[in-house]
């Protein structure tokens, strides 16, 4: 079989989950024997993607061509038979065996049960010490670095003569001279006969190893070039940030100075000296990609990671420990809502009051009259897609999981809101009802935090926005009509 | 990573699900009457059963209800526990060191408040015992709970004097009468008193799960605890709650198996675990937590003490053991078949 120019051609490829489109039409060719970039912000459908190309998700649908023949992986291991091997985040590596035993993992042979060291076991560790001869066979992977179980994790790849290697954000967890060396590892795959799919937000890694790039937005394919036409990083960042629509947000003056959170010197090991105060009646944005340590930020000043600093709400310093946060004043809605913020199995009358139970109950006797009372409010003031306060929480939809969520916190009676992507996985129209919610809220008086990665939102509803990169503040602008959503891409992908 | 393939598959069975869910609320109280039904036609002209020769004879329904003390006391609160997401192995144990506790006061002159008081005192400290080493010190709870069941155990062992095989009533020191009132003295309906104290354990705990904060933060601990911890519920404090409970109804329960035999038996809490966590799940509360009900965990038990009973009168004692593992392995797989589609979906 003559090889095709094209290791992978996708066609007219759809994902659709309830309620969005994750991929939209999208099609373009990946070349036999590049480094192919992916780019985009995040829910661009980058992920989504990958994990079609993976078998982890089926395509509603669309074609793939993997070297000229139709692909249809059933599952990831049956994509890695085919030849698609992935770097994850987080990387799949048993920590407690060795580095042999790693590579040999699913593909050991035994007589009569025991292991037997075999000609591909022998290849294996060949092809590991030709890409780093300074790990060696019989050591246990947990003495490795993160960058050299990456490399183990490559070489296993590479063994399983893998001809696409797809690298996640390889460079997220470590070093620059870490990084150095991946990449002299990237061109020698390349030269090697394997093409490397390589997502990453750093878009200076892109113009250093990159061959192609393509541009995601939106669910949709914005265009792919090759890196050399592309001029700058600006010329990539117009391409995935497109016409940001901001003609919603007012500048207000009517804000209040006086301080409701004040964050001093906030570290942990994902945060880095983070400062900033917060004005009472605020609407307070933090964006950044992902890592930046949105999240972290706000799992910290809840309370419920631990985190040295000092962080005074209302003057008085805050203990931490989300349930002494509650009290004081402040709810979070945290960014997984199904894993961290809904009672799935409770209905909405079980989840709507939990977090303020004592506001419903008497010592300790709940009055389901008025839990079905307050259920039913919240239902009417979300406005909560649901023909009774007694369905179940998992069986609504995400946007109305999402309402679920805040009117829990909203229950709360809490003074600061903090919201960690509140609008994601949504559809367009609980998104706006949940925008003007927040208008609302703040208007009543309430202050609220938004952790997002979703620029036109922060630019929409935010009056100040705050930067983070890798962990640390990057800048602080107020927002306005003049604020430049180039230079806020420029900070949060590294740039000085 | 099939699981997402799977979902969108198990979407197009809607309707066999809508069935599948509608006998899972009925199949405990099928299964519950079928057991009765079949022990109550059993006919064996050579031995007299249960009692006056049939199984809902009133003296043998009595029979059963006495039995049913222990159990009955104890699986209300263990069903809370089980729901917030973690178990109690102990509560055998726990329930034999309260009985031969209690039967040594008895013994030594204590009367039955002050006996019945320190008692309920120990059941408190067992679950103490239990929540700390679980909440505070993080320790798997089945581990952890498996290492007291061996230590209560163990210490009730000690207790018994060498050469004894409980603490009883001997020529010069004897037992006296009334210890076995509480649990066989007719009080109402021909029905002890400790019958009726584990009548009103559980409606108590039929309210604390249905009608209580602390019966709806155990649901929420054990349906996500991840969100429990970020809505600002103390899992450590409600947890530390139900240890408790569970040690104090063991504690009754073993205090009313020692009234029941006047005797202060280490054995006599030997599988009660088993028979809780069974009745537990026939009862429909899930493994991992949740959901569930107390309400269903009493049908669940008396499926237990039916069988149980049941199976003494009509077989060889030999035989007893491994026939209500049979029957119970039966009841169980068939609740899983019917629990775990549902609870998927």
């Amino acid at each position: 079989m003559k090889p095709t120019e094209n290791v992978l051609e996708i066609r007219n490829l759809v994902k659709d989950f309830p309620g969005v489109r994750a991929v939209d039409d999208v099609s373009f060719d990946i070349k036999r024997n590049t480094v192919h970039c992916l780019v985009g912000e995040n829910g661009a459908g980058k992920s989504t993607l990958i994990k079609i190309l993976t078998g982890v998700y089926e395509r509603t649908s669309g074609q793939i061509l993997l070297n000229g023949e139709e692909h249809d992986p059933q599952n990831p291991r049956d994509a890695k038979q085919k030849g698609i091997s992935t770097l994850f985040q987080e990387l799949n590596v048993v920590d407690q065996l060795t580095v042999e035993e790693n590579l040999s993992l699913g593909v050991e042979e035994t007589t009569f049960g025991f292991l037997r060291r075999t000609d591909k076991t022998n290849q294996m560790v060949s092809v590991m010490n030709s890409i780093e001869p300074s790990i060696k066979p019989g050591q246990l992977v947990s003495t490795l670095s993160v960058a050299k179980k990456q490399i183990v994790e490559i070489a296993r790849a590479v063994a399983a003569e893998s001809n696409i290697i797809i690298m996640d954000e390889p460079t997220a967890a470590i070093s620059e001279s870490e990084i150095a060396r991946l990449f002299t590892i990237i061109r020698s795959l390349r030269e090697n006969n394997v093409t490397v799919i390589y997502i990453s937000h750093r878009l200076d890694e892109i113009f250093e190893i990159g061959d192609n790039v393509t541009v995601m937005r939106d669910g949709g394919h914005i265009a792919t070039k090759p890196v050399a036409e592309i001029e700058d990083r600006s010329e990539l960042i117009r391409m995935m940030i497109g016409k940001t629509v901001f003609e919603h947000y007012m500048p207000r003056d009517d804000i209040s100075p006086d301080l409701i959170l004040q964050v001093k010197n906030l570290s942990n090991h994902r945060l880095n000296d983070i400062s900033f105060d917060v004005k009472a009646g605020e609407v307070v944005g933090f964006y950044g990609l992902v890592g930046a340590g949105k999240t972290e930020l706000a799992r910290a000043i809840f309370g419920a990671d631990h985190c040295d600093g000092e962080i005074l709400f209302k003057g008085e310093k805050l203990r931490a420990n989300p349930e002494k946060s509650i009290a004081a004043g402040i709810a979070l809605v945290p960014e997984e809502r199904r894993t961290q913020g809904l009672f799935t199995i409770l209905t909405i009358r079980g989840n709507v009051p939990v977090m303020n139970m004592s506001k419903i109950s008497r010592s300790g006797f709940i009055n389901a009259a008025k839990e079905r009372t307050v259920a039913q409010e919240y239902v009417e003031k979300l406005n909560i897609a649901t023909n009774s306060i007694e369905k179940e929480a998992a069986k609504l939809s995400g946007g109305n999981q999402q309402k679920v969520v805040l009117s829990k916190c909203l229950f709360a009676d809490a003074d600061l809101l903090m919201l960690d992507e509140p609008t994601r996985g949504i559809d367009v129209g609980a998104k706006s009802e949940i925008y003007s919610l927040i208008r609302q809220l703040s208007n009543e008086g309430k202050t609220i935090i938004i952790f997002s990665s979703e620029l036109p939102e922060i630019m929409n509803i935010c009056d100040s926005i705050h930067l983070l990169y890798d962990g640390s503040l990057k800048s602080t602008l107020r927002n306005g009509l003049d604020v430049d959503s180039e230079y806020i891409l420029h900070v949060v992908t590294g740039g000085d | 990573m099939n699981g997402v393939k799977k979902q969108s598959f198990q979407f197009q069975l809607g309707r066999s699900d809508a069935l599948r869910s509608s006998i899972k609320q009925v199949y405990i109280y099928v299964v519950l009457v079928l057991i009765v039904f079949v022990f109550s036609v059993m006919k064996l002209d050579q031995v007299e059963m249960f009692g006056r020769g049939h199984f809902l004879s009133p003296d043998s329904v009595i029979n059963l209800l006495r039995s049913a003390v222990p159990i009955l006391t104890l699986s209300g609160a263990f069903t809370l526990l089980m729901i917030s997401g973690y178990i109690d192995l102990s509560v055998g144990s726990a329930m034999s060191l309260s009985a031969v506790v209690y039967a040594l006061m008895i013994l030594n002159g204590f009367s039955f408040w002050p006996a019945l008081l320190i008692t309920l005192i120990l059941g408190v400290i067992m679950g103490s015992v239990n929540a700390y080493l679980v909440m505070n010190l993080r320790i798997t709870p089945v581990i952890a709970t498996l290492v007291t069941l061996s230590l209560f155990k163990g210490i009730a062992l000690l207790i018994v004097p060498d050469g004894l095989s409980a603490i009883k009533g001997s020529p010069d020191k004897a037992m006296p009468g009334w210890i076995n009132d509480y649990a066989r003295k007719e009080v109402l309906f021909g029905l002890p008193a400790a019958f009726w104290v584990a009548v009103l354990v559980i409606v108590a705990m039929v309210i604390i799960q249905r009608k209580t904060i602390l019966g709806k933060y155990a649901a929420a601990i054990g349906g996500n605890r991840i969100a429990a911890d970020l809505s600002g519920i103390s899992a450590v404090k409600i947890v530390w709650i139900l240890y408790i409970l569970v040690g104090l109804f063991a504690a009754m329960a073993g205090m009313a198996r020692a009234s029941y035999m006047s005797l202060g038996d280490p054995l006599s809490g030997d599988g009660m675990e088993l028979d809780c966590i069974i009745a537990v799940l026939l009862g429909g509360t899930a493994f991992s937590g949740g959901e569930g009900s107390v309400a269903k965990t009493v049908i669940g038990s008396l499926i237990i003490i039916c069988v149980t009973i049941g199976l003494m009168t009509v077989i060889p004692a030999y035989w007893q053991v491994a026939a209500k593992g049979s029957v119970l392995l039966i009841a169980v797989v068939l609740n899983h078949l019917l629990v775990r589609d549902t609870a998927s979906a």
